[in-house]
This record gives C-alpha cells, sequence and structure tokens, in this order.
C-alpha cells in the first residue's frame, strides 16, 4: 500500500482535471491528480480540436456563446504553442434556412462575437475545394486546439509550482470520514498495488465516468454520455475551420490541425463511456454529410476514424427544455446545454468536501477550473486569486534555443520539435549534437528524431509504446506506423524493464492503430494496410496472440 | 502482335513471361511498376498446400498439382535457391527470430545454427534497419545452447556516411561488398571472424545471398558456415530475385516495358483485343493473342478500393468482394485480403454472381486473384508463382 497526502485530491486527467490542478497549484494548494490512464486518456484527446468561438451556440445557448468568446480569447494569450489561430467560417448551402443565418448573425453580435462576412468569389479562391454552391460566407475566430498538448502543458505548470499527478492509478471508491470525504483509494494499475491518497477534499473531475465515481461515495449525479465520430483526412484540405451555418447538426465542422483535416461529428447517446469505436455505419454516414461542404470528399485519404464520448451533465430543467424540437430522437444529446455544472454534493447529500464537476467543452476548461478552484479555495478560506486567465501556460522559449534547434536539424523538424517539447527540447538537442547519429529521423513522416524517441521512452511518464507514440507522434503520420514502429523497437528493447516491444506489446501497438483504420479501409489506406500486414505477419512472422515463430 | 501480353511484371506475371517464351511464344510484359519482390525477404512461402487446396475456389484449388511444378521449376530456374516439396526450411527474420519457409537461397539456409555452439554475428557499421543488441537476444532465445556474440565490422568506404550521422541501406552494403574493394574488406572480415577461437557460425545481415558469384566465391574458401539474414524493405534480395527474373525474360527474348501502365484493354466478343498504353502523352494500341493479368492486388494497384466499391482498374471485372471493414485482430483474418478475382480452372476471369467465363483469352494470375490470404496462410510466393506458371503454360 502507497500512501500520498495532499489538501485536495483530484480524479480525473483530462483537460478539466489538469486545468483544476494548474489553477489549485498557482494558488499555493497542495494538490494531487489521479487518472487511469495516461493524461489526456478520455474524451479530451478523442474530440474535434476545435477552439469554438462561440458562433455554433450563438443562436440556441448564448450563455455557452458567451463564454467560448471569453476563453477563446485568453487561451490565444496563455497558450498560443498549442493554438492554431486559423479563423473559421460559416457557410451557408442552398437549402439551409435563410432565417437562420440572420438569427445568427444578431446572436454572435449579442454575444460580442466579432463576424464579417467574406466575399463570394475571395473565399472560392481561398478554399478552392469547398462547395461552389455557397452562397454566403462568414468570417469569426474559430481556431484548432492541440488537446493532449494543452493536458500536458497544463500538467508540467502545475508541477513546476508544487502539482503532483497520478497516471495509471485508478481510484476505486472515495473514503469516507463523518459527515465528509477523507481522500480516495484505489489500484495502480501498472503495478497492481494498491493506494491511498489523504485528503480533506475530493474534486471529481471524470467526465463521462463523473456519475460512477460519484454513485462509489453515495453521491447521485446525472451524466448523459454522449458519443460522437471524427474522421481524420490525409491532408490539409482547408486552411481554417469550416463550419455549415444552419442549426448545429451532424458532420458540419472541418477542423484543420497541422498536415491533416478532421471532419465531425454525431451525437448519440451511449451507456458506456468506452463505447469509442465508430461504427461502418456512421463512417458512411459521415462522409456523406460531409460532401455537402467538400464535394470531393470521396478521393480524399481517410487515416484514421475515432470516437470520443461528452461528458454531459442533465439537470431536470434542461432535459425538459431539451426534449423540444424535432432533433431530439436523432441527436438528443445536442438539445442538452452544454455548460458545465459544479455540484456541491454536501448541499445536494450532505457530504462534506466533495465536488464533481461535468459538461462544458474543452474550450471551456479553463473557466470550469477557475471556477472548480475558486469552490475549493472558499472552503479552505484561500484567497489567493485566479492567476489562469493571465499566466502563460508555458515560459516564453528562449531564442538561443531555436538557433541551436535550427543550426542541428533540418528546418521543420527543429519547429516540429520544439512545438512538441518546448524547453525540454534542450536536452534532446544536447545529445543530437553529442552523436549525430542520434539526430536521424525515426518517423520521417512526423519528424521525430531517435534523440525525442529515446528521451520520450525514458521519461518516468511513458509506460506503454502508446504513451510514447501519443507524446512524440510516433506512428501518427501517412505510413501509419508501417516503418517507424519498426524502427522504435531498439529503442524500446533498451527499456527493458519497462516494456516488452517483440511479444504482446508491439502487436499491441499494431491493433491500437488499427482501432482507428479499420472503419476506413480504403484507397491509399487499404494499400498501406496491405503493406504493412506483408511486413509483421510475413516477413516478420509475427502471429497474433504470440510471439514470432 | 504478340502471341501473348502480360500485364503486370511482379513474381506472378514475370514467371508467366518467362515459361511462355521458354515455349516459343513472343512475349510482352509491360508494368507500372517493378512489383511487391522488391519489398519482400526474398523467400518464397508455399504454405499448407495441401489443406489450402482443399478450401474452395482458393487458388490453389485452381492450379492443382501445379503447385509442385512451380516449387521444382523455380529450383531449376534459380539454383542459389533450396528446397525440399513437402518440408520446411529455416530462415532468420530481420530481428533474428527464426521463421519456417519452403524456397529459400542457401545462404540464408539457417540450419547450421541448430549444430553450432558458439555463433558470431557480424554487425556492418550504420547498417540501416538493423538492431544488433536485438538479434543477439533473440538468437540466444532460438539457440539457447549456443553462445552469441556480435563483432562490429568498421568499413572505412563509409566513414564519411557515419560521421554525417547516416545509416548505410542493406541495398547499398549489398552492392558495395561485390565491388572489388568491397571484396577484399569482406575477406579480411570474414577470415579475422573465422580465426578467433570461438566461432563456430557466422550470421552475416545485409549480404547478397543471390545473383553475386564475387561473394559466393569469398564465402566458399571460409570453412565457418556464413548464414545471411532476410530483411526489412527495401530488400537487396527481392531486388536481386526480381532483376534475375527481368535478365531471364531477356535472355530468352521477351520484351519487357517497365514504367508503362496498361490504361484498358478493348474487349470484343468476350475477347480481349488490344491493350492502350500511354507514355509521354500518346496513345498506343499493343494487340495480342491471349493475355495474362497480374496487376498484383491493392499494393501493386491491380485492385482499388473507394469507400463503397473495390474496382479492378484493366478490364473493370466483377469481383468478390468481401465487407472491407476489417476484422478486430491486425495480424488476423482480415476479409479484404480476399478480394479479387474469381477464375475458372484455366485462370479465366469469371463474374462471380454466375460463374460464366468472361474473358475467353485472358488468364488471371498472382495477388489479384480472389480468395487467400498470403499473410494469414503464408503462401504469397507460392500462389503467384503457381498461377504464374500456369498461365505461363496457357499462353
Ligand atoms: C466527438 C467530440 C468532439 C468534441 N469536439 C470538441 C471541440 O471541438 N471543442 C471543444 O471545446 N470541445 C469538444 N468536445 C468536448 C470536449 O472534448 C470535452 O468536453 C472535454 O474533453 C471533457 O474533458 P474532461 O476533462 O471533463 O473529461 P475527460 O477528458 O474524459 O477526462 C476524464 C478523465 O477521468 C479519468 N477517469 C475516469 N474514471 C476514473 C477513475 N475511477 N480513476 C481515475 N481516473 C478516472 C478518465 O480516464 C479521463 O481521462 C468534443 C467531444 C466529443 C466527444
Ligand atoms: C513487404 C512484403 C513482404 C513479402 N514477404 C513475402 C514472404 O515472406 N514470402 C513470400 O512468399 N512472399 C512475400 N512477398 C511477396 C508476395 O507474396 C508476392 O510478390 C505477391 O504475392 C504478389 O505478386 P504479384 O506478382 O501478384 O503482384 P505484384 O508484385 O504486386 O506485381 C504487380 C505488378 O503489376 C503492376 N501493375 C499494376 N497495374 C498495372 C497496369 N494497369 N499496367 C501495368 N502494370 C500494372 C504493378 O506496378 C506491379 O509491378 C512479400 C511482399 C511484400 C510486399
Amino acid at each position: 500500500m502507497v500512501r500520498y497526502s495532499a489538501q485536495v485530491v483530484i480524479i480525473g486527467g483530462g483537460a478539466t482535471g489538469v486545468g483544476i490542478l494548474r489553477d489549485l497549484s498557482l494558488r499555493g494548494i497542495s494538490s494531487i491528480l489521479v487518472e487511469q490512464g495516461d493524461l489526456a486518456h478520455g474524451t479530451s484527446s478523442r474530440f474535434h480540436g476545435l477552439l469554438h468561438s462561440g458562433a455554433r451556440y450563438a443562436v440556441k445557448d448564448p450563455v455557452s456563446a458567451a463564454e467560448c468568446i471569453r476563453e477563446n480569447n485568453i487561451l490565444k494569450q496563455i497558450a498560443p504553442e498549442c493554438v492554431a489561430a486559423t479563423g473559421g467560417w460559416f457557410v451557408q448551402l442552398p437549402g439551409d434556412e435563410v432565417d437562420y443565418a440572420q438569427a445568427w448573425l444578431k446572436g454572435c453580435e449579442r454575444t460580442g462575437i466579432p463576424v464579417h462576412e467574406v466575399p463570394l468569389e475571395e473565399a472560392l479562391k481561398r478554399e478552392p475545394l469547398l462547395a461552389k454552391e455557397a452562397l454566403r460566407v462568414f468570417e469569426v475566430p474559430d481556431a484548432a486546439v492541440d488537446g493532449f498538448k494543452l493536458v500536458w502543458e497544463n500538467a508540467k505548470s502545475a508541477r513546476r509550482c508544487g502539482g503532483r499527478y497520478l497516471t495509471y492509478h485508478r481510484v476505486e471508491a472515495i473514503l469516507r470520514e463523518g459527515e465528509g470525504v477523507a481522500g480516495v483509494r484505489g489500484e495502480n494499475l501498472l503495478t497492481g498495488e494498491s493506494f491511498t491518497v489523504e485528503a480533506g477534499m475530493v474534486v471529481n473531475a471524470t467526465g463521462a465516468w463523473a456519475d460512477r465515481l460519484a454513485a462509489s461515495a453515495g453521491a447521485s449525479l446525472e451524466v448523459v454520455r454522449d458519443k460522437g465520430i471524427l474522421l481524420a483526412f490525409n491532408h490539409r484540405l482547408f486552411q481554417r475551420v469550416i463550419n455549415r451555418l444552419r442549426p448545429p447538426g451532424d458532420g458540419d465542422i472541418f477542423v484543420p490541425h497541422e498536415t491533416i483535416t478532421i471532419l465531425g461529428t454525431t451525437s448519440e447517446w451511449v451507456d458506456t463511456p468506452s463505447d469509442n469505436q465508430p461504427s461502418d455505419r456512421e463512417v458512411e454516414r459521415m462522409m456523406t454529410l460531409g460532401k455537402a461542404l467538400l464535394p470531393g470528399i470521396a478521393e480524399k485519404r481517410v487515416i484514421r476514424a475515432f470516437a470520443g464520448v461528452r461528458p454531459l451533465h442533465r439537470s431536470d430543467s434542461e432535459w425538459a427544455e431539451g426534449s423540444e424540437g424535432g432533433r431530439v430522437e436523432e441527436g438528443r444529446g445536442r438539445a442538452v446545454s452544454r455548460t458545465f455544472a459544479l455540484i456541491d454534493h454536501e448541499a445536494e447529500e450532505g457530504i462534506k468536501g466533495f465536488l464533481s464537476i461535468v459538461g462544458g467543452k474543452f474550450t471551456t476548461y479553463r473557466l470550469m477550473a477557475e471556477k472548480a478552484s475558486d469552490w475549493v479555495a472558499a472552503k479552505l478560506a484561500n484567497d489567493v486569486p485566479c492567476r489562469t486567465a493571465a499566466e502563460p501556460l508555458q515560459p516564453e522559449l528562449p531564442a538561443h534555443l531555436r538557433r541551436r534547434a535550427r543550426a542541428l536539424l533540418p528546418c521543420a523538424a527543429a519547429e516540429k520539435t520544439l512545438q512538441r517539447l518546448g524547453r525540454d527540447a534542450a536536452a534532446v538537442l544536447e545529445t543530437i549534437a553529442r552523436d549525430p547519429d542520434k539526430g536521424q529521423l525515426l518517423c520521417e513522416c512526423e519528424m521525430v528524431t531517435v534523440a525525442e524517441v529515446e528521451k520520450t521512452v525514458a521519461d518516468e511518464d511513458a509506460h506503454h509504446l502508446a504513451d510514447v507514440r501519443r507524446k512524440t507522434r510516433l506512428g501518427m503520420g501517412t505510413c501509419q506506423g508501417a516503418f517507424c514502429t519498426y524502427r522504435a523497437l531498439p529503442l524500446m528493447w533498451r527499456e527493458g524493464e519497462k516494456y516488452d516491444p517483440l511479444s504482446g506489446e508491439l502487436i499491441r501497438f499494431l491493433n491500437q492503430r488499427w482501432k482507428g483504420i479499420r472503419p476506413v479501409l480504403w484507397g491509399d489506406q487499404l494499400r498501406e494496410t496491405e503493406l504493412t500486414r506483408a511486413i509483421y505477419a510475413g516477413l516478420l512472422d509475427l502471429r497474433e496472440g504470440g510471439a514470432a515463430g | 502482335m504478340w502471341d501473348g501480353l502480360v500485364i503486370g511484371g511482379g513474381l506472378a506475371g514475370l514467371i508467366a513471361g518467362i515459361r511462355a517464351l521458354e515455349r516459343g511464344k513472343k512475349i510482352l510484359i509491360v508494368s507500372e511498376g517493378v512489383g511487391s519482390l522488391a519489398f519482400a525477404g526474398g523467400v518464397l512461402d508455399f504454405g499448407r498446400v495441401r489443406e489450402l487446396r482443399r478450401l474452395e475456389k482458393h487458388p490453389y484449388a485452381y492450379v492443382g498439382e501445379m503447385a509442385e511444378r512451380a516449387f521444382s521449376y523455380f529450383l531449376q530456374l534459380n539454383p542459389a535457391y533450396t528446397g525440399t516439396w513437402g518440408r520446411r526450411g529455416s530462415v532468420l527474420t530481420p530481428l533474428g527470430t527464426l521463421r519456417e519457409t519452403e524456397l529459400l537461397p542457401r545462404r540464408l539456409d539457417a540450419s547450421p545454427l541448430f549444430k553450432a555452439n558458439k555463433i558470431v554475428v557480424a554487425v556492418p557499421g550504420g547498417l540501416k534497419d538493423f538492431f544488433p543488441e536485438i538479434v543477439k537476444a533473440n538468437l540466444q532465445k532460438e539457440f539457447p545452447s549456443g553462445n552469441v556474440r556480435l563483432k562490429k565490422l568498421s568499413v572505412e568506404e563509409f566513414a564519411d556516411w557515419r560521421a554525417a550521422g547516416k545509416s548505410i541501406p542493406g541495398t547499398v552494403y549489398a552492392e558495395f561488398w561485390g565491388t572489388e574493394r568491397g571484396n577484399t574488406a569482406l575477406k579480411r572480415h570474414i577470415c579475422e571472424i573465422a580465426g578467433e577461437a570461438d566461432s563456430e557460425a557466422i550470421v552475416f545481415p545485409g549480404l547478397p545471398a543471390i545473383g553475386c558469384p564475387e561473394v559466393d566465391e569469398v564465402l566458399a574458401g571460409i570453412s565457418l558456415p556464413v548464414v545471411g539474414m532476410t530483411s526489412f524493405p527495401p530488400s537487396a534480395i527481392g531486388l536481386a530475385l526480381y532483376e534475375s527474373l527481368t535478365r531471364r525474360v531477356k535472355a530468352l527474348g521477351g520484351e519487357l516495358l517497365i514504367g508503362v501502365g496498361v490504361e484498358r484493354v478493348e474487349v470484343e466478343s468476350a475477347r480481349a483485343r488490344r491493350a492502350i498504353v500511354r507514355s509521354k502523352g500518346k496513345e498506343t494500341a499493343l494487340t495480342a493473342e491471349t493475355f495474362v493479368l497480374a496487376t498484383g492486388g491493392f499494393l501493386g494497384r491491380g485492385l482499388v478500393a473507394t469507400p463503397d466499391d473495390v474496382r479492378e482498374t484493366v478490364f473493370g471485372l466483377p469481383l468478390h468482394v468481401p465487407p472491407l471493414r476489417g476484422g478486430k485482430d491486425f495480424l488476423g483474418e482480415q476479409p479484404y485480403a480476399r478480394a479479387g478475382i474469381e477464375v475458372d480452372r484455366h485462370l479465366r476471369p469469371c463474374d462471380p454472381a454466375t460463374g460464366e467465363v468472361l474473358l475467353e483469352n485472358v488468364f488471371a494470375a498472382g495477388r489479384i486473384l480472389a480468395h487467400w490470404d498470403p499473410w494469414l496462410e503464408h503462401c504469397g510466393g507460392g500462389v503467384s508463382l503457381s498461377s504464374g506458371l500456369l498461365a505461363g503454360e496457357l499462353l
């Protein structure tokens, strides 16, 4: 049994949880975050990556819209390295309600979302793949956000001021003492050991899992699990976020991220948070829907399909409001408000020191964290004000580091490395300076050097090949890991204690990549699949369920 | 006007062409690319032919006895290979694990390692995609009673590559060992290892295992067995096999057009007449009596899949198409792998719905055939060879 103690324990290492960890740590409140997987293991890495301007909600949900535009501006300031300020367009197509455009313009004005119309001719010139039938195009300050990176930057920033986090630790029960809580108990999933965190306050930020966790303390909470699927395309098809100007529906947003584009999404209630596998039918439907904005969609290469589960909070009043209207059957989730809920279980069930926070959006994670932290601080009589709206997430990169990277690596690889690693790039660059071999690109698609993978593999936060993949983006490029998975082997090997690359781990890694490719098996993706199977099952003779041989 | 036009110059198409040429036919092979041999390790798997023959519509069910004939035919065509029908040999994978196969270059035969107590792995400096520590550990696991050690070879020629932090592809090393300087260096390195007390067998990655007499001569003079390894793509051995087959085509008077794709074939009353190729923007028609369709599967681009359809790219033939979306385990059963052309006993394309022969004078061979999975059934080379040989008999 391993014991930890702190003033506050936060459960859940998604955007909301790490946001709270950072906020509390900046206020000098000692906190530990506990996450059952790697950070961003839940919805915060299975989402669209749209930093909403709020325009999508301008008509139906002005409160959400106002929160979004505020947070959108803040995040562009405090986390420029995680946000690509691409801007976004709302495009009206033939058949889209004309009245909606009017209501939408008014809604944006009311909530303070800047909008300006883009002349059609110019729009089609700037986005040549966009449907030529477009009727009107409006620009708003939507942006693309790197969720995985933002989550990690929050955690690192928290760590710099004393915050701690435990990954691969699952909370099994909330400890009670009298009328209040006394911490949590659970299992270290890597070692099988049990652990406790003693803390007078517990914050439940487990998103789509939140009701289950609350129930373990005898508290109740209603969470709607709203699944959405996403398709990732091989190219940057659009230079900015493209939305459809109509009441929010399925398959009507494209978000460009670096060299890929993500199309989404859908809305369907599911029973469990682990229901995150897109079905063939959903993929087909997404391709059909996406065609309206991108007529050439069938020829574009889809590199993977994935799904996430939105944690929405359902309070009775919101539900009543949501159940009107025609979209209830098809996309019930969308009628539930997306603003978040703080549930003080003392007020609800008389359990002291226990707070749940659910709902919201990735875009508003900081605001959610601020509200949760205000609540905690008030209980602890801590009056240090919240600083997360002004304090940059990452200390600025020193100019000499950029120069050093450019001197040692090809330009594009230097930029990518700095983007991924920030200041941590310094150690990687020194390794390359000492041993030029280590500057070789292990992953040619994502431009990851041997030195970087080595560093990540050795990192105490990396426990599986999949953690290394998420941190370095190894195997996420167009070759889908056919070559770099093999090339990463010796690096894993050196950390022989942690990984067993030749048997289970390698096959597990291939299967994880496969999950996303399986539903989009056509075109070049299918060619790549044949090649990858030829290499791993043919040449290397790896077999399902066992080592080589 | 040719007797036979072969579309696709991978393993299947080349064998079909060679066999037809031997039979005195006038043959042209047109191929867009060099085929998948360049990726393959150079060994040819046949798999459990007897069991697979019993599967309805499996290519082995059509080629029948031709599988065994193809096996001996290939051995006679390529004396650098060895194998015994009905038995399996062993080779080393690029990771140093053992794997079974049926037809293998002699140089890759790993059987001497079973008898060696002291195994030395030569490590040519900077060899790309070769991981000495992993290979050593795997060999140690495969041969627990032997002692495995690594021996670094530093090769002057590549000092500049190394200083710049570049690794040296296996294809470059293989070529180097065949040059005069390389040959001298190889001899020196191998003799040195052979002279050391604790060596009984040498494992040597990146050797040109076939088609390089200079290297064979050096190795013949060594008293220890020297065992090569299959390599990660691109593979020098696969390329050498490809080259030896194309040389054979030319030696028999066949014509090869590489880098040219057939756009379509004109068909009249169930017979293919003229293949249309486009080169430098100009269309040319090639007329032949008979045709072989050996354009490969999805990798070769004989088949192309869209979200809702699979197309055969030359004739637009109707296909057997299982539901494409994959099975759960990546290396397990994958329905897509069995998509392709259904044929009759003479490899003529049939309509999968009615069984009716669609083209009288076209024979399909290799990966483009339906109802098999080379990676699960370990029979990639065997099926391509046997169906290619049968097509070569029919042309
Ligand atoms: C398809 C889709 C698209 C979306 N697109 C956008 C978008 O473009 N823009 C936007 O702003 N928002 C978007 N969202 C919403 C956004 O992704 C979520 O609101 C947000 O990520 C939720 O973060 P979270 O931290 O609350 O939950 P999560 O990220 O799910 O974090 C909860 C964590 O708790 C952990 N956990 C659960 N139980 C336990 C336990 N017992 N012990 C330890 N740990 C536990 C989980 O492993 C998980 O990591 C989208 C959502 C979906 C599904
Ligand atoms: C990575 C890898 C590993 C392998 N490992 C093994 C192994 O371990 N054991 C084994 O036995 N086999 C192995 N193989 C080899 C494989 O089994 C055979 O080569 C395969 O079965 C296919 O041969 P093929 O001739 O049918 O097709 P391909 O080799 O794909 O050749 C088809 C050719 O047709 C050309 N073509 C396509 N369309 C046109 C057109 N319209 N006009 C003109 N030309 C066209 C293509 O460019 C290509 O050159 C491996 C292959 C790969 C890729």
